[in-house]
């Protein structure tokens, strides 16, 4: 009897999980064409946090600037060689393509998105091996891509900050860029600001890439890309962003610890 | 909540008795829009403690009027034009003069959307220099997000922007008639679009939302331009303080203290999470000073650190 009753009350919260996305919603949103597209039929696994998570704010404290961690667990640190991050219901869903290169062991990689609006937001991750592993998180949200610049606009086009954690496992990547997402108002003309973004975010350590991201209007005001590793950082690294239209290459190159600012 | 509470002496313990009846009554009927004078012919509405999602999240920001012998000033209109009406209705109630003014403290929602409620020939609407440029940004937010709060079928001629604009750091006055107000539009603070009100003959400044009172300061604006801006501010000979939000009183800089603490403890804290490489997330986790007490602090208080975080490490 009681098991019954779990399995219809198990059903009532499906249909109702149903409904809600109904109307809320789609369950899987752009990714249920995407999948195929970038990964076929291959199996994806999407359980525990061991190897892999994802965190982001149930509700963003600001859609326009909305803090999306990726960590892997000590079996993927260091193995994988790609992270998609795919914003669902954003307009550009596919907010990076991160291309990793060994003998870099990153073991979480922070970005700052612009949400839309209510998505599911996930991190695909490809180890070298071909292994796939998918984490997702809900963010409710509103009007991300549309938001008006925020107080810090303005200053330097193209001025890269390096901000290393206090024990140099970590290092943040700001770019001073305005990342106009294309559905932005410019409020003199009432018109739409044109699409203006950071393409393309490379880190090199000793000539030699490190880290490729594919980018685009999905990443925040002042792009920002932080990441973690276990190993020391680089002695040195060198950023190159890329900008669209222009196709200007902005560039900076970060000393090791101590050494703050380019 | 204010609502059931009651404080201080007065004028202020009349407000909170309107209030509380306000609480207890149905919507629709005149004594839900009880407005209170606070000095002589300057009258107000106070806002509920609601969050922007909330039902009756049209009624949250201070709201009034100021009767001159010539003419009404409203100022601020509410957050939809069933509010608007409202508020006309008040004035109606308390004289047959002109309302020749309307004046909106900023660009929020909470403030504006009333504005269609009191389109008339001889009326002109009146806000900050950046009013006009912020309205046109938020419109079809609006639209998308608060159609329901406009008179159907809702369209963008309902959100009434500026016909006269005050420029940034320049004061405007207005003559009612026997009184004139001091209209002072401020650099970019709360948001980029702040102006105060200043009733020279009862000494009664209208901060707008430059001031909250027990509800948690929300930014749109920048921390250090807002700091600024109470600094300054601190120094106006006001007899009597109307803020955004929360209940009005008597003594300015008293009034100002809390959120100057709010918002320099976010200041200094943020630096620090900032100096010692702390991302984003970490700084919304770590910084929570001085929570006890404010309304509405876990809808507010996060996306102040996201704001305030974003500005500084720019710096």
């Amino acid at each position: 009897m009681s098991r019954f009753w779990n399995m219809l009350s198990a059903l009532l919260v499906l249909s109702a999980t149903a409904a809600l996305a109904d109307t809320e919603a789609p369950v899987n949103g752009a990714w249920q064409n995407m999948r195929g597209h970038l990964y076929g039929t291959r199996d994806i696994g999407e359980m525990g946090d061991e190897l892999m998570s994802i965190e982001a704010p149930a509700s963003t404290p600001d859609p326009a600037a909305t803090p999306i961690v990726v960590r892997f667990g000590k079996d993927l640190a260091g193995k994988v060689k790609q992270v998609r991050v795919i914003i669902d219901n954003n307009p550009s869903p596919l907010a990076t393509t991160m291309n990793l290169e060994a003998g870099l062991p990153v073991d979480e990689i922070d970005l700052r998105v612009r949400i839309d609006r209510f998505t599911s937001v996930r991190a695909i991750a490809e180890t070298r091996d071909g292994h796939l592993e998918m984490r997702s998180a809900w963010v409710n949200a509103s009007g991300g891509c549309s938001a008006p610049p925020s107080a810090a606009q303005g200053g330097t086009l193209g001025e890269i900050r390096f901000r290393p954690s206090s024990d140099e496992s970590a290092l943040q990547i700001s770019i001073r860029h305005p990342n106009n997402s294309g559905f932005q108002i410019d409020p003199r003309s009432g018109d739409p600001i044109p699409p203006h973004f950071i393409s393309r975010i490379r880190l090199l350590a000793n000539g030699q890439t490190v880290l490729d991201a594919e980018t685009g209007i999905s990443l925040s005001e002042n792009p920002t890309l932080r990441i973690a590793t276990r190993g020391p950082l680089p002695a040195s690294l060198t950023v190159e962003a890329t900008d669209i239209p222009s196709q200007a290459l902005y560039s900076a190159t970060w000393n090791g610890p101590g050494s703050a600012h380019p | 909540m204010y609502c059931g509470q009651q404080r201080r002496l007065g004028w202020h313990t009349a407000l909170a008795a309107l209030a509380a009846l306000s609480c207890a009554l149905p919507a629709h009927t005149a004594a839900d829009f009880p407005v209170a004078e606070v000095a002589p012919g300057v009258f107000v509405h106070l806002g509920k403690p609601l969050a922007l999602e909330a039902a009756g999240h049209d009624d949250i920001a201070n709201l009034g009027f100021i009767i001159g012998s010539r003419c009404v000033a409203v100022i601020d209109t509410g957050g939809s034009v069933r509010i608007g009406r409202a508020l006309r209705g008040a004035i109606r109630a308390r004289t047959t003069l002109p309302v020749c003014y309307v004046i909106n403290t900023h660009v929020h929602v909470d403030h504006v959307l009333g504005n269609a409620a009191f389109q008339a020939p001889a009326t002109r609407f009146i806000g900050h220099a950046q009013l006009a440029a912020a309205l046109s940004q938020s419109r079809e937010f609006f639209l998308k997000n608060y159609a329901g709060d406009l008179d159907a079928p809702p369209g963008p001629q309902q959100i009434i922007g500026p016909d006269t604009m005050v420029a940034i750091d320049t004061d405007l006055e207005l003559d009612l008639g026997a009184r004139h107000l001091h209209l002072r539009a401020w650099p970019k603070a709360h948001t980029d679009s702040d102006l105060t009100v200043f009733d020279d003959s009862t000494a009664t400044l209208w901060t707008g939302d430059l001031l909250f009172v027990q509800r948690t300061p929300a930014l749109d604006g920048s921390i250090k331009g807002w700091l600024a801006a109470l600094e300054r501010m601190s120094a106006v000979p006001a007899k009597h303080v109307v803020p955004g939000h929360g209940p009005p009183s008597g003594d300015l800089p008293a009034a100002l203290e809390p959120q100057r603490r709010y918002l320099q403890a976010l200041l200094v804290g943020l630096r620090q999470e900032i100096a010692d490489g702390k991302p984003l997330q970490a700084a919304i986790r770590e910084i929570n000073p001085e929570h006890s007490g404010w309304l509405l602090w876990d809808e507010t208080h996060p996306r102040n650190v996201a704001r305030v975080y974003q500005e500084l490490e720019w710096e």
